[in-house]
């Protein structure tokens, strides 16, 4: 809940600051507007389309060449023994998070502005969650023996081990990736069936009438619909704190220096929230400006997001330094060699320090009014809080398992070729999806910005 | 403007819905039943063999021990196969000629090993020994069933690793006297339940669960 | 389907049953069988598998149960003791015969991998006479004396053979009624690391060929002037265990020997040593020079009836200015010794070197005490015999009509200088035996394949003089033949098998009457009883010892020094296509599938390279380039050369092209060192894979280490670092039994990696090429980390062998999803390789790094026969699982089952582990905690037994002893001042 409660915090004084929507638009014209990029495939679209679908062919590519020979053609060594499966692994989970912080959160908060934006929230975090939930498989020695992480009676008379982090760790995924999508459909629904009404020919109407599930707005729908969201919205709030504190466990439990932490839980919640932030701002601003929606994603929204990733940005920040205050007032000396040797100084110090940059320094530019709504500094900071995030992950996996107890055992990890292809496809195959999103669904929560418009009227009437 | 739907399309959709809830719960359930069934186990499998050797004949017809042809199976981990040679002593007096020795004959002459196709088998990762089941007072019908009532020898048991342990957790109640260790439908005497404990304790027979006893 | 994976499949026929006697064709078969198999293995199909039994069963075989050889291999002329262990007909495991005085139990690393060389594929498969296939009835018929004499003439003038230095018996016989038959034959002895230094030195100063044998239990300081008495040569096993006797006090008031050791090149024993001490090879005839003069001359100017001529070459040794200062303070402790003394001088060191050796230890009167001289058994060049120089010049002149080259690698390993090759296009005809068909091999008319000596019968003398048999566990894979049948078909006696020769040749020696008696006696303990050398008394000759030492040489010259060294791993060169070697790291510098150009940092920061920087080194007109690797102990100004890599152009593909050959640098055929070596560097970089690249123990309690005279005072100073912490987590339930435990005493552990092969060859433990290692990759269950303490220039080292704890609260077992490692009653840290997905949870939350990876298929490519070196009684691991050391548990189960069988306990001693065997200064200890007077419960108890880490709180199951020294006080106060 700290997360939540901080997030508040700077957001309640500057409510009036700027306006949620700039003009109250009328509901056919809004759902005209809000439908027509379904009907109409733009140029850039196919371009994006293709780029990203070679990268997803990569992708496909780098995977079965590992599954075929062995993870032995990654980097990976004794004793750095994961490296980028993990790292992109709690990388996407992380970003994964943003979405049903919005959605839920902030509903649960009667954060009126979430409207505008929860909808490609909550897809992001679907595709994010489709990704990372790649990784712990491709990552095993024997992917094939997978389900032995399932509880279920099996021939050999044995059980998954539960003291393991790792079978609550493919829990937890699931269930938060079954919410979510549930959250993500359930809301869909309204705008599915506006979808259907208005589609041009018939098969799409089928289609649309289909995944609409006889939706037709009666008021006995609205009410269980209602009852519905809500439920869903309490239901995965807080799978939001305990996917990435049950992700961060698979670190926490180990005696590792740099791993063997208590901070771990809310420290990686922290962490996650921010870099979905930073991947929402990374995705609606050229939405924003593509599709011309200036008057629905206002400076509003900009101002409260960047809010959000300053307040976030000083979680973690809290969390670096209590991480090293601890790993030095512990005496401990392995902790001490890792953290305060090791990271700022070591082979890997460079990395170590453009995170701090980035995840640090860079949204500090936060505290100034102007930078808060101009979209370019927003997407620039996102994308550089994204990378930060991404290195965190890769500092605390590698540095710690490189150098730990036994000086005998030390040594480096570089990635190599196929490393680099399966994370640049999964990046692609992260923006193909969301671009058959913004083709095939309404993107933006139709129904929900009625309703905001209606009771924006209603207030300043 | 036409109904985009028909009216059945609700039922449809439910039933859709409702056969996607009960697929997602059965086919997990079904594997787990199949991968227990003969056909995945192997159990109740009986291969052609390149001699059609009867072991209800020789076993029950003629009462022959099993160790006469399983000579090491109290020395070491295998049973042992017989050598072409272990048919002779008797197959000199009779039944030397005839199609269903001709193999047999023919090994013999040739100075090559009768083919035989294992019916038992364990993964390389497994390391059984049957001396050490014997003396402890396994007896061979406990793994390989009724071999006087099969024609054609097959696999008795579903030799899966749950199998095995069912007895390695509970090993009493599958003991028998050591000298009872070849009979075949061997009938426990009443009281069974003392014997057990009796013969668990003689024998200093353990629960052995421990990974490495089966895998090294 | 787990069972199913191809990679578990391992001759399933023949798990079952063995192939009948030891017939190749049956090999063959069955292997093609399980390859098929492997196939099958695959799909879901139930794959049919065949068993094949016997037709007749064969006597005393039963399927299943390993059978126990002795038998002895031979290297560097001399032969040591083995027990073989074969599986259904195949040899699967090596190990030293107790009752042999060389081996006392222990094996080397050559001894335990030459199993890999007799089943490996490339092995020279067929007889030939140039391109075309022969077979041996031609080849025979080819050299018979009747056909041969026309060729080489009544005499044999023509005829020439070249074979290593040898002290078998059998070869001696055969040489002898060689030269009866061809009394103008010549026969050559050479081998690149057979040095004459001592026999020329025993010559001079006793008149004799004698030979020290040194008996380290009764000396109190020993001076090894560079000479690794423990870590290579015919004896280094025995004297390793004895040394190790006198290292290892079992109380703080126990008493310790005390080494020096002067050597230019790190070596084992220098390392092992008290004080270490850097010199130029060519500077240690001054320094020994010096001590002897020191010793003898005394501060009263030497004793009654001192040649004078004597007393003025010492005195002259004495007066040289350019000795170092710690020379003096060794002569008084080598006095103090008195006759409880030892110096021993290195094998390749010069004559002179050698004499002022005899020198010092007849003046202490060590002779009878720590020492006792007996004959040199070799057949070598001085005996009457030529060496390869008299050879080539015989080729150059044309004189030479018939070479036989038999196991001797010339072409590869003479000095360009001698220009062997371009000699050899002048002889008339060729004939070369090798194990492969290698540089010498492809280059002869006629190449036959050796027999390999576990496919032989054969003899040989151990360094003490005892004879050993070498019997045969297997028939010739690829229908080779011995030394001793080539030699025969040249005394017309080709159709004796290699039986035959030895049968006749020991029954000769006993005398008919006993014969078959102590022939089956000698088969059955591998070793003829009676026959090692009794001591003779030598008379020293002062005059003539005087007079070769007088005039002296002027001190080393300056300039870069080059020390050429046989490998540590792969020796001369010969074991160069054994992967198990070449992926063990040199003991020293960690360096493994290549060698290095290694010098000193002071060194090093001279000629401004570092390690990997490509060096050209030019000497008497040859040169090459070489990676330069930084070496802290090596002595300044030195560049040691390790032989034997850089093979080529032979059939031994997995050595060709690893490392840079050394040999042509050579002086000449047997140079040991030589100045004057001109460096530059080329400015191209080379990458050499290391298993380890951090030397320092960051001060944490890893290999604990300190002086006799410290533990004295604070005997309980390893307290701190044993015992259970507290701690909230209860560990598993453990067992009523047996509960097993490992010590490691790194006193007496040398860092031979003895163990490291030994757990290699038991456990099925894949190599993974320099790629791998590049990596850090290997997948050895036991490595010997090395540590390095003080003197960043000269610093003291620690070897610390280092493998899983079996730690009774395991940090891998809570981590594993699957409980695949998990802890069984008897205390054992269990893998299961079967349940493992490969998470590789368990090797990040190891405090040691033991966990091992199979990244990829590692036994995929398995040639057929390697596929035979493995041992049934361990699983073969897929890919993507983990895998570790399991404390042999094969070994112990299968123990249990023996005892089971007998309705007994174990009793303590009956389970040894592979390492703990191998290790010839039983530094490993193994034994279950609940046998009260069991070693490893006695070494437990000692004050400076500690566990690794041990404030993580693993209570491992692996108890280290600290390292204990006996510097020389005087010394010691030196260097920490300095």
């Amino acid at each position: 809940m700290a997360a939540s409660t901080a997030a508040e915090a700077p957001a309640q004084p500057t409510r009036e600051a700027h306006p949620v929507l700039l003009r109250l638009v009328n509901d056919q014209e809004l759902t005209d507007r809000l439908l027509a990029p379904l009907w109409t495939p733009s140029p850039v679209w196919k371009i994006l389309f293709a780029v990203t679908g070679v990268g997803t062919l990569v992708l496909a590519g780098a995977v079965s060449y590992t599954v075929a020979t062995g993870i032995g053609v990654w980097g990976n060594n004794i004793p750095v023994a994961w490296a980028y499966a993990i790292i992109n692994f709690v990388w996407w989970i992380g970003i994964g998070h943003a979405g049903t912080f919005i959605s839920a959160f902030l509903l649960l908060f009667q954060q009126r502005w979430r409207a505008s934006i929860n909808r490609v929230a909550e897809a992001m975090t679907l595709f994010a969650l489709m990704n990372a939930a790649l990784f712990p498989l491709l990552h095993l020695g024997r992917p094939w023996f997978f389900y032995w992480l399932i509880p279920y009676p099996s021939t050999m008379g044995v059980w998954p081990q539960f003291r393991s982090a790792l079978p609550w760790d493919a829990a937890a995924v699931t269930a938060y990736f079954i919410v979510s999508l549930l959250f993500w459909y359930l809301g869909l629904l309204p705008d599915l069936a506006s979808a259907r009404d208005r589609a041009p020919g018939r098969l799409r109407r089928r289609i649309y009438g289909v995944f609409a599930l006889g939706w037709r707005g009666a008021g006995r729908h609205w009410h269980q619909y209602q009852t519905a969201y809500v439920l869903l919205a309490g239901l995965a709030t807080p799978l939001v704190i305990s996917v990435h504190s049950i992700v961060s466990l698979d670190f926490s439990i180990a005696q590792l220096p740099g791993w063997h932490s208590t901070i771990f839980p809310p420290y990686f919640v922290v962490g996650a929230i921010y870099s979905g932030f930073a991947m929402v701002l990374v995705l609606i601003i050229p939405i924003r400006r593509v599709f011309g929606l200036g008057d629905l994603i206002t400076a509003r929204h900009l101002d409260n997001m960047a809010k959000l990733l300053l307040a976030m940005a000083w979680l973690l920040i809290y969390s670096y330094i209590v991480e090293i205050f601890i790993a030095w007032y512990s005496g401990d000396p392995y902790e001490r060699y890792v953290h305060l040797l090791f990271r700022p100084s070591g082979s890997y110090a460079w990395l170590y320090w453009v995170m701090l940059f980035a995840n640090v320094g860079v949204p500090q530019i936060f505290w100034i009014s102007r930078a808060r709504i101009s979209a370019p500094v927003l997407f620039g900071a996102g994308i550089l809080i994204l990378l930060g995030m991404w290195l965190e992950r890769f500092i605390i996996i590698v540095t710690s398992l490189s150098h730990d107890f036994l000086p005998s055992s030390w040594a480096l990890y570089a990635p190599t070729w196929v490393d680099w292809c399966i994370l640049g496809g999964s990046v692609s195959f992260f923006g193909l999806l969301f671009l058959l999103f913004l083709r095939f669904v309404p993107f933006i929560s139709i129904n929900e910005l009625k309703q905001l418009t209606h009771e924006l009227r209603r207030g300043s009437a | 403007m036409p109904a985009l739907f028909p009216r059945s399309s609700n039922t449809l959709i439910r039933a859709v819905l409702g056969v996607g809830v009960i697929a997602a719960v059965g086919v997990p359930a079904l594997l787990m039943v199949w991968v227990r069934t003969p056909p995945v186990t192997g159990q109740h499998d009986a291969p052609r063999q390149p001699v059609e050797f009867s072991h209800q004949l020789h076993v029950k017809g003629f009462r022959i021990d099993c160790r006469y042809c399983h000579s090491t199976v109290e020395r070491t981990a295998s049973a042992g196969m017989p050598s072409s040679q272990t048919c002779i002593p008797c197959h000199n007096q009779v039944w030397r000629t005839g199609p269903l020795f001709a193999p047999v004959r023919r090994s013999l002459a040739s100075g090559q090993p009768i083919p035989w196709v294992r019916v038992n088998r364990l993964p390389d990762f497994v390391f059984f020994n049957h001396a050490i089941h014997v003396s402890k007072g396994v007896g061979c019908e406990t793994c390989h069933g009724r071999v006087d009532q099969m024609a054609r020898v097959q696999q008795a048991a579903p030799l899966t690793m749950g199998w095995c342990l069912d007895c390695h957790r509970n090993p009493e109640p599958r003991l028998r006297p050591v000298s009872q260790m070849t009979t075949m439908g061997y009938r426990p005497p009443s009281l069974q339940a003392q014997l057990d404990e009796q013969l668990a304790r003689t024998y200093h027979v353990q629960r052995l669960v421990t990974c490495t006893a089966c895998h090294r | 389907m787990t069972d199913d994976w191809p990679g578990f499949e391992e001759f399933p026929a023949e798990a079952e049953l063995p192939p009948d006697g030891m017939s190749r064709r049956r090999f063959v078969q069955l292997l093609g069988a399980s390859l098929a198999l492997a196939g099958l293995g695959a799909c879901m199909e139930r794959p049919r598998e065949r068993i094949l039994p016997y037709v007749t069963s064969p006597p005393d075989v039963e399927p299943g149960t390993a059978e126990w050889y002795a038998t002895s291999m031979t290297l560097g002329g001399y032969g040591i003791g083995l027990l073989v262990k074969s599986r259904e007909g195949r040899p699967i495991k090596i190990e030293g015969n107790p009752d042999h005085p060389a081996s006392l139990g222990a094996a080397g690393i050559y001894q335990q991998a030459s199993l890999l060389q007799l089943y490996d594929p490339q092995r020279s498969k067929r007889l030939r006479q140039d391109r075309k296939p022969s077979d041996w009835q031609s080849f025979v018929s080819q050299f018979a004396p009747a056909s041969l004499r026309g060729r080489v003439g009544q005499r044999g003038e023509g005829l020439h053979f070249l074979l290593e230095p040898t002290a078998s018996p059998l070869l001696a016989s055969l040489l002898g009624r060689l030269r009866d038959l061809y009394p103008n034959v010549s026969v050559h002895l050479y081998a690149p690391l057979a040095y004459s230094g001592q026999r020329t030195a025993a010559v001079t100063a006793f008149g004799a060929a004698l030979m020290p044998l040194y008996d380290v239990r009764q000396a109190d300081v020993i001076l090894a002037v560079d000479s690794d008495f423990l870590g290579s040569g015919p004896f280094h096993l025995r004297y390793a265990r004895d040394f190790a006797e006198r290292r290892r006090p079992s109380s703080p008031d126990g008493s310790m020997s005390r080494l020096y050791a002067i050597e230019p090149v790190p070596s084992v024993t220098g390392t092992s040593a008290d004080h270490r001490l850097r010199a130029r090879a060519g500077d240690l005839e001054g320094i020994l020079g010096a001590i002897a003069a020191q010793v003898i001359l005394g501060p009263s100017g030497g004793p009654e009836g001192l040649p004078d001529a004597m007393a003025a070459v010492l005195d002259r040794y004495r007066r040289d200015e350019r000795n170092p200062g710690w020379v003096p303070e060794i002569a008084r402790d080598l006095a103090a010794a008195g006759h409880r003394s030892a110096v021993v001088v290195g094998e390749s060191l010069p004559p002179r070197v050698h004499l002022l050796g005899h020198l010092v230890n007849l003046a202490l009167g060590n002779i009878g005490t720590t020492i006792r001289y007996v004959k040199r058994p070799l057949i070598e060049p001085e005996t009457g015999h030529d060496g390869l120089a008299t050879l080539v010049e015989a080729m150059q002149a044309g004189a030479v009509h018939t070479l036989v080259m038999l196991d001797a690698n010339p072409a590869y390993t003479a000095p360009a200088g001698l220009d062997f090759r371009r000699a050899l296009g002048r002889v008339g005809e060729t004939v070369s035996l090798g194990l492969f068909e290698d540089e010498t091999g492809r280059l002869s008319q006629w190449h036959l394949p050796l027999a390999h000596y576990l496919e032989s019968w054969d003899d040989c003398r151990a360094y003490d003089g005892t004879a050993g048999l070498v019997q045969p566990l297997i028939a010739p894979l690829y229908g080779g033949k011995t030394v001793a049948q080539v030699l025969g078909a040249f005394l017309g006696e080709g159709d004796w098998s290699s039986h035959d020769l030895v049968r006749a040749q020991w029954s000769g020696h006993w005398g008919k009457a006993d014969a078959p008696e102590r022939w089956n006696e000698a088969v059955q303990r591998g070793i003829v009883s009676d026959t090692a050398f009794s001591p003779l008394t030598p008379l020293p000759r002062w005059n003539d010892i005087a007079a070769a030492l007088g005039p002296r040489l002027n001190q080393g010259a300056g300039g870069m020094e080059l020390v050429f060294q046989a490998d540590p791993c792969v020796y001369d060169g010969r074991f160069a296509n054994n992967a198990w070697l070449q992926e063990l790291p040199d003991p020293m510098t960690k360096l493994a599938w290549d060698n290095a150009a290694l010098v000193s940092p002071a060194t090093a920061r001279r000629l401004r390279v570092e390690t990997g920087d490509e060096l050209r080194l030019r000497q008497g007109g040859q040169q090459l380039t070489i990676a330069a690797l930084v070496h802290p102990g090596m002595a300044d100004e030195v560049l040691g050369l390790r032989l034997g890599y850089g093979r080529g152009s032979g059939d031994e593909s997995l050595a060709e092209g690893v490392g840079v050959n050394a040999y042509p640098l050579r002086m000449s055929e047997t140079s040991y060192s030589s100045p004057g070596v001109t460096i530059d560097a080329t400015g191209a970089h080379h990458q050499l894979a290391r298993t380890q690249t951090h030397w320092g123990l960051e001060g944490r309690p890893i290999a604990l280490h300190t002086t006799l005279a410290h533990y004295r005072e604070q005997p309980n100073f390893a307290r701190e670092e044993r015992g259970s912490p507290l701690s909230l987590y209860r560990g598993p339930p453990l067992g009523s039994g047996d509960q097993w435990a490992m010590t490691i005493d790194l006193s007496a552990c040398t860092g031979c990696s003895a163990c490291v092969v030994a757990c290699q060859a038991e456990n099925n433990i894949p190599v993974v090429g320099k790629e791998g290692v590049l990596r850090s990759r290997e997948m050895h269950w036991l490595r010997i980390d090395r540590y390095f303490t003080g003197d960043a220039e000269d610093p003291q080292v620690i070897s610390q062998p280092m493998l899983c704890q079996h730690c009774e609260k395991a940090p891998c077992e809570y981590v594993c999803p699957v409980e695949a490692t998990v802890h069984s009653p008897d205390g054992l840290n269990e893998m299961v390789y079967n349940r493992c997905v490969g998470t590789r949870f368990c090797s990040n939350n190891c405090p040691y790094k033991v966990r091992r990876f199979n990244w990829f298929d590692y036994n995929a490519e398995l040639a057929e026969t390697e596929r035979m070196a493995k041992n049934p009684e361990v699983t073969i691991r897929a890919r993507g699982v983990m895998e570790k050391c399991t404390f042999c548990v094969q070994r112990i189960r299968q123990a249990q089952i023996a005892a089971g069988l007998e309705g007994r306990e174990l009793h303590d001693g009956e389970v040894r582990t592979a390492c703990q065997q191998a290790c010839p200064s039983q530094a490993i200890v193994f034994g279950s905690l609940t046998h009260p007077n069991a070693e490893v419960v006695r070494r437990r108890a000692e004050p400076r037994s500690y566990t690794v880490l041990h404030e993580l709180g693993t209570e491992p199951r692996v108890r280290y002893l600290a390292r204990l020294t006996n510097p020389n006080p005087a010394l010691q106060r030196e260097r920490d001042g300095g």
